[in-house]
């Protein structure tokens, strides 16, 4: 099971959206499971959230064996620095583990137009399964079309797809049926 | 550290420098120490136990591989040829990534090969290696798509590389991940300040192709291997002898001995001319096999032994028939196919 929790108010039709194609990736059941507070502590002095800390510190939702825990957030987030520097951060995954965070506030702006607002919420889409996609053991993908290709790669479409490529989907299901439920 | 087995008993196992960190003792694993067991990630070591297997008491270390807990038995005297090593330094981390984010423009483009270099880096177990698998098929992943095999050993080489830097650097895998999709696919406009990248792992020489060396005390009968069959031919004399008990050099002689031959040959012929003898021919331009196809069976040799010898006059007359006899089956071997004529029909 997949459950989809807010930390800032996100439209319910984009919500429905997110259900359904996140249902569709993994074939595993996605259901919304409320809202929860940004934790304030995650705060860092720039103002953005550091990703790491905020899922450790953002409120639990109920969960069971197997369960997957995806957190949308607005607020921009950011990662520790690495031996290169710091690397854009689009969310952050407990890898192979039951919480994913993602952000909105790289995504192009949902407007109110249909086409902007269909942008916007396959962005949303694309991001969400990349999370979930990690906390069921995928790794990033090279290829470009495929979900868990990184966000920020200059090898990314303009609009890009929301579907694993045929390694990493056959790699989830495989992942998915030897889960513990 | 031991390199591959050799691919022929007669040659020594190749000897490849260690990798950093490698344990060459087995009483540096003590508990809560961290390694890096190749081509299976990071192992916490819990600690060494003994254990009767088939009547035999050995001692294994334990350990717990911590990406899932897995146990890992390692007999204790196995461990300098297993290649553990210690978890990579920070200086060993920096080197790699300066290494992932630069510049890779030489794919090997033979799937072989590459195939078997990356298999040798992965056993290898050096961090370094692991990474220039990474890249090295990253690099590959820009001009085709990966066929499945390496698309398996491309993730498996980042899911050790991901880990180790996880565990070295003390964070999160996902981060980790982040670090390392950085320095393979940084953002459009960003330019690293890289160091000169460290050098590359020293993979184990190729085997070289061995050809076969004629022995020059074993018999044309020995190369071909029919001596091994039991078999009573007698090919050997046959080709000592030739068809009418003439001399028939080998087929390996030398052809720098050949003028030398022909110069002692026709000195021999002249005395022979000079007695009245005509000389005999030696059937030199033939092969062995037809020389031995031409020799008669060992009775009628017997025979012909035990025949008092001719005259010269008969011996002459016997020599001319058996050329008269000898002459269609060479027609036969000249008898050529005519060339189609060129140009085709042309009227």
């Amino acid at each position: 099971m997949i459950r989809v929790v807010t930390l800032d108010k996100v439209e319910a039709a984009d919500l429905a959206f997110l259900t359904r194609t996140l249902y569709r990736a993994f074939g595993l059941g996605t259901e919304y499971a409320g809202d929860r507070p940004v934790p304030p502590d995650a705060q860092a002095k720039d103002g953005r959230f550091d990703a790491v800390k905020l899922l450790r510190q953002v409120a639990p939702v109920r969960t069971y064996a197997d369960d997957k825990v995806l957190y949308i957030t607005s607020e921009p987030l950011a990662l520790t620095p690495g031996p290169l520097g710091e690397p854009p951060c689009w969310g952050f995954s407990d890898y192979g583990k039951d919480r994913a965070l993602i952000t909105t506030a790289h995504l192009p702006v949902r407007g109110v137009t249909e086409s902007s607002i269909e942008t916007y919420q396959r962005r949303l889409a694309r991001e969400a399964i990349h999370a979930v996609g990690h906390l069921w053991d995928l790794h990033t993908c090279y290829d470009a079309r495929c979900a868990m290709h990184p966000s920020w790669s200059p090898a990314l479409p303009a609009s890009p797809e929301m579907d694993l490529c045929v390694f990493c989907r056959e790699k989830s299901e495989r992942k998915i049926r030897l889960a513990k439920t | 550290m031991r390199g591959p087995p050799s691919r022929h008993p007669d040659e020594p196992r190749e000897q490849l420098p260690a990798v950093e960190g490698f344990i060459a003792d087995a009483s540096d694993l003590v508990p809560g120490v961290r390694v890096v067991y190749p081509n299976q990630g990071v192992c916490a070591v819990i600690g060494i136990e003994e254990k009767d297997i088939a009547g035999q008491k050995l001692q294994l270390v334990r350990m717990t591989r911590e990406e899932d807990g897995a146990a890992v038995l390692v007999p204790k005297n196995k461990v300098p040829t297993i290649g553990l090593r210690k978890v990579a330094t920070g200086d060993q981390i920096e080197g790699v990534f300066h290494y992932l984010a630069a510049q890779f423009d030489d794919p090997e483009l033979d799937w072989k090969v590459r195939h078997r270099d990356n298999a040798d880096r992965l056993i290898a177990g050096g961090l370094l290696g692991v990474a220039e698998v990474v890249k090295g098929l990253h690099s590959l992943s820009r001009i085709r798509p990966l066929p499945t095999k390496e698309r398996e050993q491309y993730d498996n080489a980042r899911h050790l590389l991901v880990h180790e830097v996880a565990v070295a650097l003390g964070v999160p895998a996902g981060l980790a991940e982040d670090y390392v999709d950085y320095a393979l696919m940084p953002p459009a406009g960003v330019k690293f300040d890289l160091k000169p990248p460290p050098p590359p792992v020293l993979l184990p020489s190729r085997p070289k192709k061995r050809r076969p060396v004629a022995e020059e005390t074993e018999g044309v009968l020995g190369d071909l291997g029919i001596a091994e069959l039991g078999l009573d031919l007698e090919l050997e004399r046959a080709l000592e002898t030739g068809p009418a008990g003439t001399a028939v050099p080998l087929a390996g002689a030398d052809e720098a001995a050949e003028p030398a031959e022909e110069e002692s040959e026709a000195e021999g012929a002249e005395e022979e001319e000079e007695k009245g003898v005509p000389a005999p021919r030696p059937d030199r331009a033939k092969p062995p096999k037809a020389a031995a196809k031409k020799a008669p069976p060992e009775k009628s040799r017997k025979a012909a032994a035990r025949k008092p010898p001719l005259p010269l006059k008969a011996q002459a007359k016997d020599h001319g028939e058996r050329g008269k006899k000898e002459k269609p089956a060479v027609k036969k071997a000249v008898k050529v196919k005519p060339a189609p004529k060129r140009g085709g029909k042309k009227r």
